[in-house]
């Protein structure tokens, strides 16, 4: 399989807190892949995701994506390959006020007429696709109520069908289920499963708990302090792996 | 996350010292108070002088006698830093300690306001070079320094616990509440004296509130104006009218002109390049230096350039409602939920896409909710604006006011004014309030 993405001594420096968040950071995706990025809190693993599509500008480094330069395009261009490059939050970044149909629809603002979008004007073929999604995520019926009446689970399926519409290549999924109870974790990432082998949609998961890695993930990747201390098959992390990754006072948690 | 060592730019390290400008801003703080009660005192000592000693005289500072005044504060302020947890210092979080973080001897203190004396004439020199301004000559000399307080955490010394009114920040406080109390009293010529015997004067104005005139409530007036048109009589209804439109028009105007302006006054609309920045403090600034000139100061202005009448208050009220709400609407943009907004452009929209479905929806409640209340404020500077000469209800307000002394009745008519403003602005208030309560 052909490399998808390919990230080059990627480095990304806060300016405000002098902080080094990533520091020299190479790997490479392959298609259909599902790479869960592990890692404690504050070990550089939402920044990773967010330099991949440019939310947050890299300080060094290279982002392919298809072969095409992301880290030197234009903002033009940019828009292209970020409409290519779904993104599910922690926080699901649902417009709380807005309708769940409306919050779906948000996410194919790439491709429509910008126009037409300035007056809250969709394709009747986006709306169809929007229903769909909302369907293939089990919730069609609550689209016309507002999304924060829905639960927690509720809306981040909402976040998912968001992703849907833009019928993406890559999936990245920032602490997807960080924010839910166990129960709820799993139904969550099984649609992401879902998409990734029935789709074929590429996913990029950041995750807290190893378990959840290790029973979703093809491949892991695991930061500590901006670096890669970890890459390889779920199996391979053993007990002197786990230490490494999460310190020498770490428990295992398990999600079941 | 690796945290870098505090270093100075050149990379050689800053040591654990605050840096030159937290120290500097805590020494203006401490300077400018004692500047005020510099200040203070010569205002009572002037008090003085021409209430007992010489009524015609004023108590002057030659000319030599300002550098004395100014290199006076300073020398107070030096002390005060040197020897005590000034307001100044805790105002920025510093400590004055030795650098095993200790609090330093009175000696050290003292060797420390002295060397300060020298150190001031090296300025120049200290703050070219970067190596020196982490500790200047007196720190140096004194071996003491001055430390950040949340820096030093948990090696800080313990001071020992006072009463508020003990420590030197409690009695500076109270000197500085003395001041004010004492010069603000003699400045405002507070008088109790004319406040407990003159009372009597108010009285025809009660009396006339016992039976308002409403006779013009509805029946023009045939001397009274409100428009342009001088041969258009009003009556006190159509000065109401006038006054509620004029709110309600300032308010749309100002509404619409804000909404669009708010956006370049928030930073997380703005903050993307050096351009941003610029447009975001130039609609900060306008917002703030428009607002802070009251409408009744922009109706002078309105009247000269429209002339008397309400489209010069409608005018006055709209420049004031577009900053005032510019301001408050620029405040909940920036209040948002970045959450949505990060999604958005995510998945590939344009920066308006984002603005469009990303912030609109989440700011349109309080939008509503402070236009409502704006429309409020509109309504009770409606009611004055005509005192430089914008119309509506408080022309009729003044004219009749203008009448005491010629009609009898002229008490009673404005007593039926003041009532009818009352009842209104009481019941729109109330409406308002019921509405931004039901919003959101």
């Amino acid at each position: 399989m052909a490399d998808q993405l390919v990230i080059e001594h990627l480095s990304k420096v806060y300016e405000r807190g002098e902080v080094l968040a990533l520091n020299d950071i190479s790997f490479t995706v392959k298609k259909g892949e599902f790479l869960v990025v592990i890692g404690l809190s504050g070990s550089g693993k939402s920044t990773l995701l967010r330099c991949i599509n440019r939310l947050i500008e890299p300080t060094a480094g290279k982002v392919y994506f298809d072969g095409v330069d992301v880290t030197a395009a234009s903002s033009r261009q940019l828009l292209r390959i970020r409409r290519q490059m779904g993104m599910i939050f922690q926080q699901f970044n649902l417009v709380k006020r807005s309708s769940v149909l409306t919050n779906v629809l948000a996410g194919r603002l790439g491709y429509v007429n910008p126009w037409l979008s300035a007056i809250h004007r969709f394709p009747q073929a986006d709306m169809d696709l929007a229903m769909k999604n909302l369907d293939r995520v089990a919730i069609r019926d609550q689209a016309y109520k507002r999304a924060d009446e829905l639960s927690g689970g509720q809306q981040q399926r909402v976040g998912i069908a968001r992703a849907l519409m833009q019928e993406p290549q890559l999936l990245m999924a920032d602490e997807p289920v960080s924010a839910l109870d166990p129960a709820t974790s799993h139904s969550v990432m099984k649609y992401l499963e879902q998409m990734n082998q029935e789709d074929g949609v590429t996913v990029i998961a950041s995750l807290h708990f190893l378990s959840l890695a290790r029973r979703y993930g093809t491949r892991i990747l695991a930061l500590k302090d901006g670096e890669i201390v970890f890459e390889g098959l779920p199996d391979e992390i053993d007990e002197a792996r786990f230490k490494e990754i999460y310190g020498e006072e770490a428990e295992h948690v398990e999600v079941r | 996350m690796a945290k870098k060592p505090n270093t100075l730019k050149s990379g050689k390290s800053r040591g654990p010292f605050a840096s030159w400008k937290t120290r500097f801003g805590a020494f203006l703080v401490d300077w400018a108070l004692w500047g005020y009660i510099a200040y203070g005192t010569m205002y009572l000592l002037n008090y003085y002088w021409y209430t007992n000693i010489h009524y015609y005289g004023r108590l002057t500072v030659p000319t030599w006698g300002w550098p004395i005044v100014v290199l006076g504060t300073m020398e107070l302020a030096a002390l005060t830093h040197a020897f005590t947890q000034s307001i100044g210092l805790s105002m920025f979080g510093l400590r004055v300690l030795t650098p095993e973080y200790r609090f330093p001897s009175v000696s050290a203190r003292l060797r420390r306001y002295l060397w300060w004396q020298l150190s001031m004439i090296a300025l120049p020199v200290s703050l070219v070079k970067r190596e020196f301004r982490a500790q200047l000559l007196h720190g140096r000399m004194s071996g003491t320094g001055i430390f950040l307080k949340k820096e030093v955490g948990d090696e800080m010394p313990i001071p020992v616990p006072r009463a508020w009114y003990m420590t030197n920040r409690g009695v500076f406080a109270v000197m500085l509440i003395v001041v004010t109390v004492w010069v603000g009293w003699l400045s405002t010529e507070i008088n109790l004296h004319s406040l407990a015997t003159r009372a009597s004067k108010t009285s025809y104005l009660w009396k006339a509130f016992t039976a308002p005139n409403f006779t013009h409530m509805f029946t023009p007036d045939p001397e009274l104006v409100v428009g342009a048109n001088p041969d258009l009589p009003a009556s006190i209804f159509t000065g109401l009218i006038q006054s509620l439109f004029m709110a309600l028009l300032a308010t749309g105007i100002g509404g619409i002109i804000a909404f669009p302006l708010s956006f370049l006054g928030a930073r997380n609309m703005m903050g993307f390049s050096r351009l941003g920045w610029a447009v975001y403090w130039v609609m900060r600034g306008l917002f703030n230096m428009v607002r802070s000139i009251e409408a009744l100061l922009w109706g002078i202005i309105a009247a000269l350039w429209v002339g008397f009448g309400p489209f010069a208050g409608v005018m006055a009220l709209s420049v004031h409602t577009i900053a005032a709400l510019g301001k408050l609407y620029s405040e909940q943009v920036e209040g948002i939920d970045p959450g949505p907004l990060e999604a958005i452009a995510a998945s590939g929209g344009r920066r308006w896409q984002v603005i469009l479905y990303g912030v609109i929806p989440q700011i349109i409640p309080s939008f509503l909710a402070f236009t409502l209340y704006r429309w409020d404020i509109n309504l009770r500077m409606a009611t004055v604006i005509a005192l430089v000469g914008g119309g509506g209800i408080g022309r009729v307000l003044f004219y009749y006011k203008g009448q005491v002394g010629r009609i009898d009745s002229a008490w009673n008519q404005v007593a039926a004014v003041i009532v009818i403003i009352v009842i209104v602005v009481w019941f729109l208030d109330y409406v308002s309030g019921r509405v931004r309560e039901k919003i959101n």
